[in-house]
C-alpha cells in the first residue's frame, strides 16, 4: 500500500510540475474563486443575520424575556409580581449577567409642533418602563443617543423615543412616526388606564434595527405612577453570558425558582427576521452547493481530458504491471492538490484581502452595517465539502478510464 | 520456459471472430522466437495472451509449469510487473517522465529502494546506449532511442520473458538494426526469452525461430540457420552509424 501511494505521489508530482502549467493556474483559480464566493456570500448574509442576533440581544430583547404567566383559572396575568425577589434569584445564577423588568402598556402619543393644534401628529403604541440603572446592565441603548440624553432614574416628566418613533435622523418608516419631533419637545401621552401625561423629549436614540428603535420609553418611578401599582413588572429581560444556549439558561431559571412566569428566548420576538434568516441559511446552502458544483466540474472536466487524453498512457502503464488503484490514487491526488492549492489561495484573499476590505467598508443594510461574518463551522464545512467534491471528481474520471481494457485502452 | 496448449481466443459480438484457434507450442529459455503471419492471422492476439494484457477464451498458458492464464485481475497486474516484459509498437513511454523515470516505473512499483532502482535503471540505460540521454524528456529523444528507453523498462525487473509488438514497425533503418541487434543481444549475452511479432520477413533472421500464424493456427514452425542469423547481424552493423554494446 506504502509503495502503491508513493507511486501515485511520484506520478502527480510529475503531472504537476511537466504537465501544462496553464491548465494548472486556471484550475487553482477557478477552484479558488469558488471557495472565495462561497465564504464570502455566506460571510455577508452571516454578517446580516448576525448583526439581527447581536441587535436583538443588545437593543431589543436582551438574551432571555420573563413574562406573566397564568393564574389558577389558566388565564394569562398582567404582570408578574413580587419582581424585586424575582430578580435577586435571577441575578443569583451562574452566567447571568444582569436583568431588567419592565412595564408595557398601551398609548396615543400626541405631538403638537408648533402648539397650535393645526398640525396635530398622533400615534397609538406601547409605552415601556425602564429603571436605567438596571437597563444598562442588559442593553446597549445608552450607547446609541444621537440627540439628547439617556433617561435617569429620578426622570418624571422625561420621555425616550427610537428614531422610528420621532421620525428623523434616518429613520426607515416615516409613515408611522411624529414627523420630525425632536429633543426639548413636548409630548403628550394618553395612556389606555385614562391616565393623561405631558412629557419633554429627553432622548432619541438610532440602533438602526427598526424593532429596536420603535420603543418609547419612560422611567419606572414614571410608570408605577402612571399605572398606580408596585413591585410588578409586564417583563424582566435578562442578559447572559452565552456561554451555553438560551435553553439552558432558562432551565436553570426554572430550577432558580421561576416556575410560573413564561420564560421565552430572545428568537420568540423576532418571528419575521428569523424568517429572514432562515431564507438566508437557504440561500447560503444554495450558494455553496453551486460553488461545489462549478469548482467540482471544472475539476471533473480537467482530470476527464487529463484522463481521456492519456487513455493510451494509462493503458501501457497498467500492461507494464501499474494496479488501477494507483492510477485512480493519482488522479483524486491531483484533484485534491487542485482544490488544497485552491483553498490555501482562498483563504489567503479572504483574511489579507476581502476581511480586511468589508472591515474597512462595511455594506448598508436595513439593520447596520454589515461586515463579513464568516462562521466558523460553515467554513470548516466549505473546505470539507470542496474536498469531497475534488476527490469525487478525480475518482470518477479515472476510475472510468483506468477500469478500461488494456487492449482497447491502448490500441482504441 | 513458456509452454502454450490449445490456446483459444473468439472475440463475441454479432459474428464471433475465432482469433485463436488452438495454439500449441513450447519456449525454451533464453530462445529469441519470432511470431509472423499475415494481417489477422491471430499474431497480435496471441501476444496478449502470452503477455496477460487480455484473457484466453480457453487452453492453457504455462510458465515454468504454472498456469498464467487462469489467474484472477488483481493478480495479473502483479504477474506482469513482476515477471514479464513489453515493447510495444509505438514508443509507449509516459510523456511526463524522462527516460530514467520511465525506466525505474516497474521497480519503483515493486517498492525497491530509490537507490536500487536508480543504479539498475542507469545500468540499463548505458547498456542500451543512452547514458547520455538518461535525464531527456521523451520528447527530446528520437524514435529509437524511445524505443530503446522502452526496452530498457521491459527489463529493469528482471522479466522472464520481453513480449515485443511489432518494435520497429515505425522506425527507420538504422534505428530498426539497433533496436533488433539489441534484442538480439539480450537473447545471447543475458539468456533473455523474447517473443516478437514482425510482419518484416527480414527481421526473423535475427530470431532463433520463427512461429508462423495463419487463420489463428500454427501454419509453420522454423528454426532459423545460425549463419543466417550471423548474415543479419552483420548486414545490420554495416547500416549503423554507432551501436550500443551490451
Amino acid at each position: 500500500m506504502l509503495n502503491d501511494l508513493q507511486a501515485a505521489f511520484f506520478l502527480v508530482y510529475k503531472y504537476i510540475t511537466r504537465g501544462n502549467k496553464g491548465t494548472l493556474i486556471l484550475t487553482i483559480i477557478v477552484t479558488t474563486l469558488a471557495f472565495v464566493q462561497i465564504n464570502i456570500i455566506s460571510g455577508i448574509l452571516s454578517g446580516a443575520v448576525n448583526l439581527i442576533w447581536v441587535q436583538t440581544k443588545s437593543n431589543y430583547v436582551a438574551n432571555i424575556v420573563v413574562q406573566p404567566g397564568k393564574d389558577q383559572w389558566g388565564k394569562k396575568e398582567e404582570y408578574i409580581k413580587q419582581v424585586s425577589l424575582l430578580k435577586r434569584k435571577i441575578d443569583a445564577i451562574p452566567g447571568v449577567e444582569g436583568c431588567s423588568s419592565r412595564y408595557t402598556t398601551g398609548a396615543i402619543i400626541e405631538y403638537d409642533p408648533d402648539k397650535t393644534g393645526r398640525d396635530i401628529r398622533t400615534i397609538s403604541w406601547s409605552v415601556k418602563s425602564i429603571n436605567p440603572t438596571e437597563e444598562v446592565r442588559i442593553s446597549d441603548l445608552h450607547n446609541f443617543m444621537v440627540a439628547g440624553e439617556y433617561l435617569d432614574e429620578s426622570d418624571r416628566d422625561q420621555i425616550m423615543m427610537g428614531r422610528e418613533i420621532t421620525g428623523g435622523f434616518g429613520a426607515s418608516l416615516e409613515v408611522q412616526s411624529l414627523k420630525g419631533a425632536k429633543v426639548g419637545d413636548e409630548v403628550t401621552v394618553f395612556y389606555h388606564n385614562g391616565v393623561v401625561r405631558k412629557y419633554t423629549i429627553k432622548g432619541i436614540y438610532a440602533t438602526v434595527f427598526p424593532l429596536a428603535d420603535m420603543t418609547v420609553f419612560v422611567t419606572q418611578k414614571e410608570m408605577e405612577s402612571v399605572l398606580g401599582i408596585r413591585e410588578r413588572a409586564s417583563e424582566i429581560l435578562i442578559k447572559t453570558d452565552e456561554a451555553y444556549p438560551e435553553e439552558y439558561y432558562i432551565q436553570e431559571l426554572r430550577k432558580a425558582g421561576v416556575e410560573l412566569q413564561d420564560i421565552r428566548p430572545w428568537q420568540d420576538f423576532i418571528g419575521l427576521v428569523l424568517g429572514i434568516a432562515q431564507s438566508f441559511d437557504i440561500i447560503k446552502r444554495i450558494i455553496l452547493f453551486i460553488g461545489l458544483i462549478v469548482a467540482g466540474v471544472t475539476i471533473f472536466i480537467v482530470i476527464f481530458i487529463a484522463t481521456t487524453s492519456r487513455r493510451k498512457q494509462i493503458g501501457i502503464m497498467k500492461a507494464i504491471g501499474m494496479k488501477e488503484s494507483i492510477i485512480i490514487m493519482s488522479y483524486m491526488l491531483l484533484a485534491l492538490f487542485y482544490a488544497t492549492v485552491g483553498i490555501g489561495v482562498g483563504i489567503t484573499i479572504i483574511e489579507f484581502i476581502v476581511r480586511p476590505y468589508f472591515l474597512a467598508h462595511p455594506l448598508s443594510f436595513p439593520m447596520g452595517k454589515v461586515s463579513l461574518f464568516i462562521v466558523k463551522s460553515e467554513f470548516v464545512t466549505s473546505i470539507i465539502s470542496l474536498i469531497i467534491v475534488s476527490l469525487i471528481a478525480g475518482l470518477i474520471p479515472s476510475w472510468r478510464v483506468a477500469r478500461e481494457n488494456i487492449i482497447r485502452a491502448i490500441w482504441g | 520456459m513458456i509452454k502454450v496448449e490449445n490456446l483459444k481466443k473468439t472475440y463475441e459480438g454479432h459474428v464471433p471472430v475465432h482469433a485463436l484457434k488452438g495454439v500449441s507450442f513450447e519456449i525454451p529459455q533464453g530462445q529469441f522466437v519470432s511470431i509472423m503471419g499475415p494481417s489477422g492471422s491471430g499474431k497480435s492476439t496471441l501476444l496478449h495472451q502470452l503477455a496477460l494484457l487480455d484473457t484466453p477464451s480457453s487452453g492453457q498458458i504455462l510458465l515454468d509449469n504454472i498456469d498464467i492464464s487462469k489467474l484472477p485481475d488483481n493478480k495479473r497486474a502483479d504477474f506482469r510487473l513482476k515477471y514479464l516484459g513489453y515493447v510495444f509498437q509505438e514508443y509507449a513511454l509516459i510523456s511526463e517522465l524522462n527516460a530514467i523515470e520511465n525506466t525505474f516505473l516497474p521497480l519503483m512499483l515493486l517498492g525497491t529502494r530509490r537507490k536500487e532502482y536508480l543504479r539498475a535503471s542507469t545500468e540499463l540505460m548505458l547498456k542500451v546506449g543512452l547514458g547520455e540521454r538518461l535525464h531527456h524528456f521523451i520528447s527530446q529523444l528520437s524514435g529509437g532511442e524511445q524505443q530503446r528507453v522502452a526496452i530498457a523498462r521491459a527489463l529493469v525487473n528482471k522479466s522472464k520473458i520481453l513480449f515485443a509488438d511489432e518494435p520497429c514497425a515505425n522506425l527507420d533503418t538504422e534505428n530498426k538494426g539497433i533496436v533488433l541487434r539489441l534484442l538480439r543481444q539480450l537473447c545471447d549475452q543475458l539468456g533473455q526469452t523474447i517473443l516478437m511479432v514482425t510482419h518484416e520477413p527480414e527481421q526473423r533472421e535475427f530470431t532463433d525461430r520463427v512461429i508462423w500464424l495463419r487463420d489463428g493456427l500454427i501454419e509453420k514452425d522454423e528454426l532459423i540457420k545460425e549463419d543466417t542469423r550471423d548474415h543479419a547481424l552483420h548486414d545490420s552493423y554495416r547500416t549503423l552509424k554507432s551501436a550500443p554494446q551490451l
